[in-house]
């Protein structure tokens, strides 16, 4: 049972400052979220994740739109798509062939003409649009004159592709905007699924996530290229000094490390030595993440930073992701389900533990949203990602969802009292 | 919602030229947004302006306006950037602009990247790093503010602005020992942008961050961040751990009432309210008596077990993990 174990708040030493401060508060909160004893006994019922009511806060935005506040996604469109088709079909709702329609001509209203999609109609292309696009329409999209799929220009998305490449093997997310590893992640995926990934393409940009693992285990959000006399080209970039810019985070972790495990194949490619990243540092910083008890067990993205719903995603899918490289935690009984007293039973009675997919970001909100890997790339490794559980206490985390996640009306939110989201749902899911 | 703050393009005489361009023209589209008015007044005047790819200073204004209703809309800005650089305009100005809308959408990527673009063109960083400071105070833990920072200074790379980094940080860590980001920041500082001028003695460099987190250690042991720092500083200079082993162990022992105040610069004691032990500490002297190896094997064991069933339950399934990799290591 959830209060069966000691809830000690997070130490502060009598040394308290903004942090532990903030973080006292949220324990204090977090802990109106438990349920207790008595209240666990009288009622009897294992807790739920409230599923019609999450469907019907998606189906309301899908069918009628989304309110107006929803004008900071304007540039997000495909995300708000993806979403809300990702979590229908995690929840398995189907979608009838006229919406499904209405949906493959949206979204392919959103590509652009020189490759790739952008965030809405006349909108420049973009590394997470086109991500989002291509993913939605591999839920809702098929072969065919019609279909969606057949209808991506595949040459232009690798001309596109290309000239957001770097010397140093990275890519800008768009045209005149960033490098991060949420874009670099959102290439390979999309290269992958529709087969234009080349040697070419991906030259260097192992390297390059390699040089973005800092310190602490985790990855940043990208690293400072320095250049020898010639500059801007792969020839006179110097591998020393090559700082990451910004802390370890964990989105930016997950994108960097799904990104490593695409690349494995090209690894040998690379035109100096192999790159390399330390799996044993990573491991301590993804297990270092997972909150206290007083914090249910919940993901926090950064050391010393509250834990948030959509960690849940990103921290606990990189355990799978580190499987995947080898990393096994292989110890003890495999599969650690039951005995926490909390089942993932819809009100249908159809809910399984292992829907893994979603994703979402909070904290980590801060524009375009975040990917996930979809369903196709994720199948080869779903069968790790059961086993990966082994190193990070499962039990808690689904409490913290299911006691804290839940908004009251319906949808998922990164932590109470704030509102519900369709990226918290679908990171949570 | 918000009132209007211009009036709607359609209205105006100054903008009949243009041909403004509905967003969805054949499809009647899912999921949808229910824009007001003037942000989709707006946006279909900038659909007409990309289409006829004009350039020119009203570009400024109409950007600005779409970018004030949403700071995340990539196409508004790259289109700025474009015209700004077509029509050469004052690149002061914008970035005076820049001020403002960096503090009021700190966490949106476009402000910062805009302000990137900016700088690269003016190459003038002189007061880029006050800024920074300033914006800070809004978010001490901003992850887009800490990184332009850290572009900033690798970027133009000039001693004039790296010399002032530790003074900085003293006064983040005075606010607070646990801002991760401020510890990150050192790092980047210290060891991973090149050696720079008075910082040659490596030796001296390394003594210094040790001392500094020891003592951060001391006034609040349970503060992960500076024992990931610790851990950061030995591994980076190829320091085995055990150089700090005198150190790290009166922090895995409970507390000791009996304590008698000693200033011990080298190892500095536990504050008299620390809360012990420090499951971080236990972790840390593990990872020393892992790599003694041999005998040391079964007391590293014994910590990690001890973790695992009292210290930090949470983890237990991992400190197992290290036990039976450990034991796996010692069999082979």
């Amino acid at each position: 049972m959830a209060n069966s174990r000691p809830l000690r708040p997070a130490p502060d030493d009598a040394f308290p400052t903004a942090t532990s401060r903030l973080q006292a508060e949220t324990e204090a909160v977090l802990l109106d979220h438990i349920p207790t004893q008595a209240s666990a006994e009288t009622t009897q019922a294992p807790a739920k994740l409230h599923k019609s009511a999450h469907i019907q806060f998606l189906a309301r935005n899908f069918i009628q739109g989304f309110p107006a506040k929803y004008t900071s996604q304007d540039a997000s469109q495909p995300w708000l798509m993806f979403w809300t088709l990702q979590s229908f079909s995690v929840l398995q709702v189907g979608l009838d062939p006229g919406n499904k329609q209405r949906a493959i001509d949206t979204i392919l209203t959103w590509q652009h003409p020189d490759g790739g999609f952008g965030g809405g109609p006349g909108q420049g292309a973009h590394l997470l649009a086109t991500y989002a696009s291509v993913c939605a329409l591999s839920i809702a999209g098929g072969p065919g004159e019609k279909g969606g799929w057949d209808q991506i220009d595949r040459k232009k998305m690798y001309q596109f592709f290309m000239s957001l490449k770097q010397p140093d093997g990275s890519f800008l997310v768009a045209h005149h905007a960033e490098v991060d590893v949420r874009g670099i992640y959102c290439l390979l995926v999309t290269a992958t699924l529709l087969d234009i990934i080349t040697p070419e393409l991906v030259e260097g940009t192992a390297s390059f996530i390699a040089s973005c693992q800092t310190y602490e285990g985790g990855f940043s959000s990208a690293s400072q290229p320095y250049y020898s006399s010639v500059p801007y080209t792969p020839e006179s970039l110097l591998s020393s000094p090559r700082p990451p810019l910004g802390e370890a985070h964990g989105g930016y972790t997950f994108c960097a490390l799904a990104s490593w495990v695409l690349l494995q194949p090209f690894l040998d490619l690379s035109p100096r030595e192999r790159p390399q990243i330390n799996t044993k540092s990573l491991l301590r910083w993804l297990v270092q993440m997972q909150g206290s008890p007083a914090e249910i067990g919940g993901f926090r993205g950064r050391a010393n930073k509250l834990v948030d719903g959509c960690y849940s995603w990103w921290v606990g899918g990189a355990f799978g992701l580190l499987e995947a490289l080898g990393v096994s935690a292989a110890v003890g009984p495999v599969s650690p389900g039951g005995g926490g007293g909390v089942e993932m039973s819809g009100e249908e009675g159809e809910g399984r533990e292992d829907g893994k997919h979603g994703e979402d970001e909070h904290e980590w909100d801060d524009v375009d949203g975040p990917p996930f890997l979809p369903s196709t790339i994720l199948a080869d490794l779903a069968h790790k990602i059961d086993v990966a559980d082994s190193f990070f206490n499962r039990e808690a985390l689904q409490e913290y969802i299911l006691f804290a996640g839940q908004h009251p009306t319906g949808g998922l939110r990164d932590k109470p009292p704030k509102q519900a989201s369709p990226f918290s749902g679908i990171s949570i899911v | 919602m918000a009132k209007p703050t211009k009036p709607l393009y359609s209205s105006l005489d100054e903008w009949v030229d243009v041909q403004p361009l509905e967003q969805y023209e054949k499809v009647n589209p899912l999921a949808p947004i229910f824009y007001t008015d003037e942000y989709k007044d707006a946006t279909s005047y900038f659909r007409g302006i990309v289409k006829s790819g004009e350039m020119s200073p009203r570009v400024l204004d109409l950007t600005e306006h779409i970018i004030r209703l949403n700071p995340a809309h990539y196409t508004a800005w790259q289109y700025r950037y474009r015209t700004l650089m077509s029509i050469k305009a004052p690149l002061d100005v914008e970035l005076k602009l820049m001020d403002e809308l960096a503090v009021k959408y700190l966490k949106t990527y476009q402000v910062w990247h805009h302000r990137r673009l900016i700088l690269t063109e003016t190459r003038d960083p002189q007061r880029e790093l006050a800024f920074v400071e300033e914006s800070l105070r809004e978010d001490t833990k901003n992850y887009h503010t800490w990184s332009h920072r850290q572009w900033v200074l690798s970027h133009f790379n000039d001693i004039d602005l790296w010399r002032g980094e530790l003074d900085f940080l003293d006064t983040m860590f005075n606010q607070d020992i646990r801002n991760n980001s401020a510890w990150h920041h050192r790092f980047f500082v210290v060891f991973q942008s090149g050696v720079r001028e008075g910082e040659e003695d490596r030796e001296r460099v390394v003594r210094r961050e040790l001392t500094f987190t020891k003592q951060n250690i001391s006034f609040a042991p349970n503060n992960p961040s500076a024992w990931n720092y610790l851990r950061g500083v030995l591994e980076f200079n190829k320091l085995p751990f055990s150089t700090v082993t005198t150190f790290v162990f009166p922090y895995t022992q409970p507390t000791d009432p009996e304590a008698v105040d000693l200033v011990d610069l080298d190892n500095p004691p536990p504050s008299k309210q620390a809360e012990l032990p420090c499951p971080a500490a236990i972790e840390f002297l593990a990872d020393i008596y892992e790599s003694e190896g041999g005998e040391s094997l079964l007391k590293a064991n014994q910590l990690w077990k001890s973790l695992a069933d009292e210290h930090d339950t949470m983890r237990k399934r991992y400190w197992e993990y290290r036990i039976k990799e450990s034991l796996q290591k010692g069999s082979t």
